[in-house]
């Protein structure tokens, strides 16, 4: 009795691992497909990558954080470092700057080297002052965060509010949204979020350019 | 859509000094026929030409006029392509003019700058189709194709421009067969690449962004130049007037009659200004039909 038991267990072990070892291999097999449907991406190169995030279920769009922004950075006439969108007809919305990417397009293009990724927290920021307005950014970045300024023949972005972000306050748009709609914090961090995605549909390909963002998107119906 | 006239006029300049620097290069190696009149004019236009172009680019930066010291800065990012442009441009204008100038005052050039000239001409020539294709949020830039539609067509502008300039400065031009031969090869070869690229396009190989670029140029807003200008001017009607050229070459020929006619020698000329704007339109179609792959504003559920 004890030994037949004992076959009975052991198969019964067996089964368990080899289904469990069927399920180990399989996710070697298809990392990536695993990965994916887990998480927005797979982990930032830079762990320390700051980033935002944006609860589209949570945004009523009543634009504050836009307001905030162009207070707080002094918007040159005709730039718009923060921008909400919304689908026609529909109370969904997007708020979107600069998304800071890993592989950013602008500082890859930019002649005169305007552009720095600060090692960090990966924030990418435009110095002005460098800048010649040549506008090859504007066409390089796939989510038009590059703004250029007629007024002042230069562009101007988001720079992650990095002056106040050093000085342990939050940026100014995360600050003034009254429904928590927009955060930020560490991209590894956010992109641990359920639901989240890093991408929208008709929004870029997010291996064009790795964007520091997490969105929850909104599911209608609810 | 962030970049207007005067981008698309520098990226046809700078396509159109590089095709008449090599034009005249082929011609001074002898490959355009053993008395091309061509040797000669290409060199005096490419410098000039290159450097009204790259005027015309800083007149369209926003700092251009206002800091111009910035520029310098234009040589600092290596990776960018645009900075790779500043640096060609640069010594491409100054060897052309020296070249020109040898040629000018008929003293030989040092073989080694003739031929860095030559390497620097097809260097511009690519860079002005590069500087578009490396910008991946732009689909309807964003193929190998590009640089070669590009190089084609400052070849097929610069002979000719060269062979206009030649017209005024040469007291005898002759016609030789192997130039008719260089235009009908560049114009057919320019047809293929463009057929080539817009069907590409259409594939949906770039995605749906690209074939609304390629609608637009096609069937859109833009479709009276495209057709008009491009293949039209462009590309046909030289296409018909060189083959009709070699064919009155070849009758001349068993005829041994050795004056060409005036008829012909003027549609020559209505030819090559039609050459050269189709390559106008070939520019300003490119850079104006450059959709985003998102526009920044349209929002989907």
């Amino acid at each position: 009795m004890k030994k037949l038991k004992g076959v009975k267990i052991s198969r019964r072990r067996v089964l368990k691992v080899g289904a469990l070892t069927t399920v180990a291999l399989t996710s070697g097999l298809l990392p990536g497909r695993l990965l994916k449907a887990a998480t927005v991406e797979d982990t930032p190169e830079n762990p320390n990558q700051m980033g935002f995030m944006y609860d589209q279920q949570l945004c009523i769009g009543c634009g504050s954080c836009g307001d905030a922004c162009s207070k707080a950075n002094d918007w040159e006439e005709g730039t718009k470092w923060r921008r909400i969108l919304q689908v026609k007809g529909e109370y969904v919305y997007l708020s979107i700057s600069c998304n800071h990417c890993e592989k950013p397009a602008c500082l890859e293009v930019c002649p005169v080297k305007a552009y720095t990724k600060r090692e960090k927290d990966g924030i990418v920021v435009h110095d002005p002052t460098k800048c010649v307005g040549c506008k090859y950014c504007m066409y390089a970045c796939p989510y038009h965060a590059p703004q250029f300024s007629e007024a002042t023949g230069r562009i101007n972005k988001c720079h992650f509010c990095y002056e106040r972000q050093d000085k342990g306050e939050t940026p100014a748009c995360v600050a003034s949204c009254p429904t928590k709609a927009l955060s930020y914090g560490n991209l590894a961090d956010l992109r641990k979020t359920f639901g989240g995605v890093n991408q929208l549909p008709g929004l870029p390909d997010p291996e064009l350019t790795k964007p520091s963002w997490v969105i929850i998107p909104k599911v209608l119906g609810e | 859509m962030h970049w207007h006239w005067l981008i698309v006029i520098y990226l046809f300049l700078g396509g159109l000094g590089a095709g008449a620097y090599l034009t005249s290069f082929a011609a001074e190696k002898g490959w355009l026929g053993p008395s091309s009149s061509l040797k000669r004019a290409g060199y005096y236009l490419a410098a000039p030409i290159v450097a009204i172009g790259t005027l015309l680019l800083v007149f369209d930066l926003g700092q251009g006029l206002y800091k111009p010291w910035l520029l310098i800065g234009l040589l600092s990012n290596l990776s960018s392509v645009m900075t790779w442009g500043v640096y060609i441009l640069s010594f491409f204008i100054i060897i052309g003019l020296i070249k020109g100038f040898l040629v000018f005052k008929n003293k030989n050039a040092p073989a080694v700058l003739t031929w860095a000239g030559a390497i620097l001409a097809l260097a511009t020539g690519a860079y002005t189709g590069i500087l578009l294709a490396v910008v991946e949020a732009v689909p309807f830039w964003n193929t190998a194709i590009m640089p070669v539609l590009f190089v084609v067509s400052a070849l097929s502008t610069g002979l000719s421009a060269t062979a206009l300039l030649a017209l005024l400065i040469e007291k005898q031009v002759s016609q030789q067969v192997r130039e008719g031969q260089a235009h009908l090869l560049l114009i057919v070869a320019e047809l293929v690449i463009a057929a080539l690229f817009f069907g590409l396009m259409f594939t949906g190989i770039k995605g749906t962004v690209g074939i609304e670029s390629a609608a637009i140029v096609v069937s859109g807003a833009y479709s009276v130049v495209f057709w008009g200008y491009f293949i039209g001017l462009g590309l046909l009607f030289p296409l018909i007037v060189f083959i009709l050229q070699q064919r009155s070459f070849k009758q001349t020929a068993k005829k041994t009659v050795s004056e060409p006619s005036v008829i012909s020698s003027r549609l020559h000329i209505f030819a090559d200004i039609s050459v050269l704007l189709g390559g106008l339109a070939l520019r300003g179609l490119i850079v104006f039909a450059a959709l985003p792959v998102w526009d920044g504003f349209t929002l989907f559920l």
